[in-house]
């Protein structure tokens, strides 16, 4: 309770400063003005010297938090937009991000994904840290993503920034490898009412109805509510796996344009889900969250924007397992240019969770103790240089966190991108990211009571990456190419160490592996005509993790990097005659390493009529090319599943 | 709690110092930018250019977002040997020769009725107007707070015998014909 009143005070507190600023008249006048009188004199010069593409060309926040050009940006980062998710077919969030190259992704049951990037993949995986407008949708308990309450209405989706390679500096822990960054559409984009539906083999139901409309002038609003349900997985036997689930879920946002200069989001949503298993009582998944974010244009050289969260997630493992987690997080962020050649931009942050986990009757593991509250301050700063510029840019940064388990930590990096004559550009980064303790790492106990053969590390540190990225991007015309080479050197990964060698146990978890991962992302995206588009990723990896003198763990990433050395993704979407679309996406894995996963390939088709601007048709088949296939687990475990073959239909309605 | 402290401490002594700085440019000037840009990409009918020389008329109808920036974008810019000039309209019926047309959203009639007075003329049509790609509009801004994105109507463009240049359907969203 001492931690709520906590957050409370704290959140009363942030609002406050929110209205002293947004009432400071000096403020609010000078934004007034200047949407009233247009300083041409400073802007129209320099404006047209912007190609087409520079104007419009997504401007990605993710990676510099603050906006700035995609051709422009010096990191592996890829865009799906709602076009290519809408017409891709897929039905959740984590089928929507197959269309995103750079990742290793793979779906283990009917509700369990793994993903990653650059590696050190698994169903917990913890490199990668995934945000939802800001929110990040992390669990304390391991560090990764319990991706099956993750279901974002598709529709409402603007676009996804998917970041291989550290984001440490800006984002802080987690973003080891990568940063899933999705953001939904404003509420003014989403006016009238949406009626969806559909169903079939693998997809049994789901529906959505979603209204959007004005409140007052300023402020746009919209409400939805939803549902699916999903079919079960396929044990190799082919039998039905019985983890067919559903889940309901509502929300809303809206959006207040305060003048031209500031904007407000309150947005939130509530869902509730059960998940079938094949021995046990259903899995039952609840949460809610709210987020508030006040963004405010102070000048043309500078920006504010505060943002402050409530999560609240509950699972309950009929008695295996339980957890109730409330997070509570404040950031605020100031970009600035200061002179003609820096660009600033700092930021402060505040998060408190509160973890309670239940040890069920049969618990083969307890989280001990079962109640913890942590606190995380972090704090960044990052100055763009132009040295040459619109040539030569250099970026320095700092992340600077302060967390209960191992104190204060630093993840600086440096970023440097060279602009080309060609329409290309190049860009090398020196990283150092850092992968703070979670709960499992320290409080993890087996079995659920003593004599404990596992425990936690008490003396558990962070796992260190030093990473190092050189590539290359182009856009011209038709043709988008971009090349990301990194090689990454790992310190103090999680190992399972004997306590007293050689007797096998007692074990405890330690930092005694090394490793080290490289490889290279290429993707490109061709327009043949102006109504088909080819785009086309290919990644190649390589992981080796190794004992470090003095441990007794000799897994050799067997249990913390599971991927594919090479994947390869074809995507085509097609504009057809007589209002037709058809899009296609193939996918070819190689084999799991440190897994029986054999190499495969799959494709998903989808034909879209949109007979008027009102209505879509659509007919998505998935994972075509076999009527059930792996694609994570070991051969032999009883948990493997197959994902099968599916099709469905689905209808939208818009007025 | 100290943190926040120092976040309270910090807000109030940057907020009035950055309050003081110049004036941002606004989503009307890059739209602004967009329009004379939108020149460079479309391709007209040659008998709709009554000669080489003849001015490149980008239109407002209705209110004008653009204040005098518009003007002063296209000033002393050519496209060839055509140079720009920027005419305002109060109503769709005053559209004498135009080449790119923005309605502004206080234009009165709904978008399709402006378009189907319009029909078959060689103006792009251009708009922020609420689904105007799918309504039958040629290009839609869509405005994300800072950020700009083109929704385009090929579709639109083609039954006005206008050229849009894969170029810019590249970088915006292609929307399909709409429903008649």
């Amino acid at each position: 309770m001492a931690d709520m009143k906590t957050a409370a005070a704290a959140t009363s507190l942030v609002f406050t400063l929110g209205l002293i600023c947004v009432v400071r008249p000096g403020v609010a006048q000078q934004a007034d003005s200047a949407r009233q009188r247009p300083d041409s004199s400073v802007s129209a010069a320099a404006l047209k010297k912007l190609s087409i593409e520079q104007l419009m060309d997504l401007q990605v926040t993710s990676v510099s938090k603050r906006p700035e050009r995609l051709s422009q940006t010096a990191s592996a980062i890829q865009v799906i937009t709602q076009q290519d998710i809408r017409r891709s077919g897929a039905s959740s969030l984590a089928e929507a991000l197959r269309l995103a190259s750079n990742l290793q992704l793979a779906q283990v049951d009917s509700r369990q994904w793994a993903i990653s990037a650059r590696g050190f993949n698994g169903t917990t995986a913890n490199k990668l840290l995934v945000l939802i407008d800001g929110r990040t949708i992390y669990t304390p308990l391991f560090s990764g993503v319990f991706w099956d309450v993750q279901e974002v209405p598709l529709e409402d989706i603007d676009r996804i920034e998917v970041i291989s390679g550290p984001g440490a500096t800006l984002w802080g822990a987690n973003a080891v490898n990568g940063v899933i960054n999705v953001i939904t559409k404003d509420a003014k984009d989403t006016q009238g009412f949406l009626l969806t539906g559909g169903g079939g083999t693998e997809q049994h139901g789901f529906g959505t109805v979603r209204y959007g409309a004005a409140l007052g002038s300023s402020v746009r609003a919209r409400i939805y509510g939803r549902g699916f349900d999903r079919d079960a997985t396929a044990f190799p036997s082919g039998q039905d796996a019985a983890d067919d689930w559903h889940l309901e879920q509502g929300g809303f946002r809206m959006d207040w344009e305060a003048s031209s200069a500031s904007h407000a989001t309150l947005q939130g949503e509530l869902y509730d889900g059960r998940i079938a298993q094949d021995s046990g009582g259903d899995i039952a998944v609840t949460g809610r969250n709210v987020i508030a974010k006040w963004s405010r244009t102070l000048s043309e050289r500078s920006s504010l924007t505060a943002q402050l969260y409530y999560d609240r997630t509950h699972r309950d493992i009929p008695r295996l397992f339980g957890e109730h987690l409330d997070t509570y997080d404040v950031e605020l962020q100031h970009s600035t240019r200061l002179g003609a050649r820096h660009d600033l931009v700092w930021g402060l942050g505040y998060r408190n969770i509160n973890d309670r986990t239940v040890v069920g009757a049969d618990s083969t593991l307890a989280f001990l103790p079962t109640q913890v509250a942590r606190e995380w301050f972090t704090g960044f700063v990052q100055d763009e240089i132009a040295l040459v510029p619109n040539r030569v840019h250099v970026t320095l940064g700092t992340k600077i966190e302060h967390n209960d388990y191992t104190g204060f930590e630093v993840q600086p990096s440096g970023r440097v991108s060279w602009r080309l004559a060609s329409s290309g550009l190049l860009w090398a980064a020196v990283s150092r990211a850092l992968r703070t303790p979670s709960r499992i790492d320290r409080d993890l106990f087996a079995p659920a009571k003593p004599p404990y053969f596992l425990t936690g590390g008490p003396d558990f540190h962070s796992e260190e990456e030093l990473a190092y990225e050189l590539g290359y991007r182009y856009q011209r015309g038709s043709v988008a190419l971009s090349v990301a080479t990194f090689y990454s050197r790992y310190h103090g990964l999680r190992s399972i160490e004997q306590v007293n060698p050689p007797n096998p146990v007692p074990l405890v978890i330690g930092n005694g592996q090394d490793g080290e991962s490289y490889g290279g992302e290429v993707t490109a995206e061709y327009w043949l005509t102006s109504r088909w588009r080819v785009h086309a990723g290919y990644t190649e990896l390589r992981v080796h993790v190794w004992p470090n003198p003095g441990s007794t763990d000799r897994s050799r990433g067997a249990t913390e990097s599971q991927v594919p050395d090479r994947q390869f993704l074809l995507q085509s979407w097609v504009d057809l005659p007589g209002h037709l679309g058809l899009a296609a996406g193939f996918r070819a894995i190689d084999d799991i390493n440190h897994q029986l996963v054999p190499a495969y390939a799959e494709l998903n088709a989808t034909l879209t009529w949109q007979p008027t601007s009102h209505l879509d048709l659509s007919l998505v088949g998935q994972n075509l090319l076999h009527d059930q296939h792996r694609e994570f687990g070991a051969a032999t475990s009883p948990t493997r599943r197959d994902i099968q073959r599916g099709v469905y239909g689905a209808v939208a309605w818009r007025f | 709690m100290a943190f926040l402290k120092i976040t309270a401490a910090v807000l109030l002594v940057c907020a009035p110092r950055l309050g003081a700085q110049a004036a941002k440019a606004s989503e009307a000037q890059v739209k602004a930018v967009f329009l004379f840009n939108f020149a460079q990409f479309v391709d007209w009918p040659a008998e709709s250019v009554p000669d080489s020389q003849a001015p490149l008329v980008i239109g407002i109808l209705g209110e004008d977002p653009f204040g005098d920036f518009l003007d002063a974008t296209v000033r002393g810019e050519r496209r060839g040997a055509r140079p720009f000039a920027v005419h305002r309209y109060q109503r769709v019926d005053d559209v004498t020769r135009c080449d790119i047309l923005f309605i502004g959203q206080s234009a009165g009639d709904a978008p399709e009725e402006i378009i189907a007075r319009l029909k078959n003329r060689p103006i792009l049509t251009v708009s922020d107007a609420d689904r105007f790609a799918q309504r039958g509009g040629m290009i839609r801004f869509v405005t994300d707070r800072s950020r700009i994105r083109l929704q385009i109507n090929p579709a639109a463009a083609e039954a006005a015998h206008l050229t849009i240049s894969s170029k810019l359907l590249r970088v915006a969203e292609v929307i399909t014909p709409t429903g008649r």
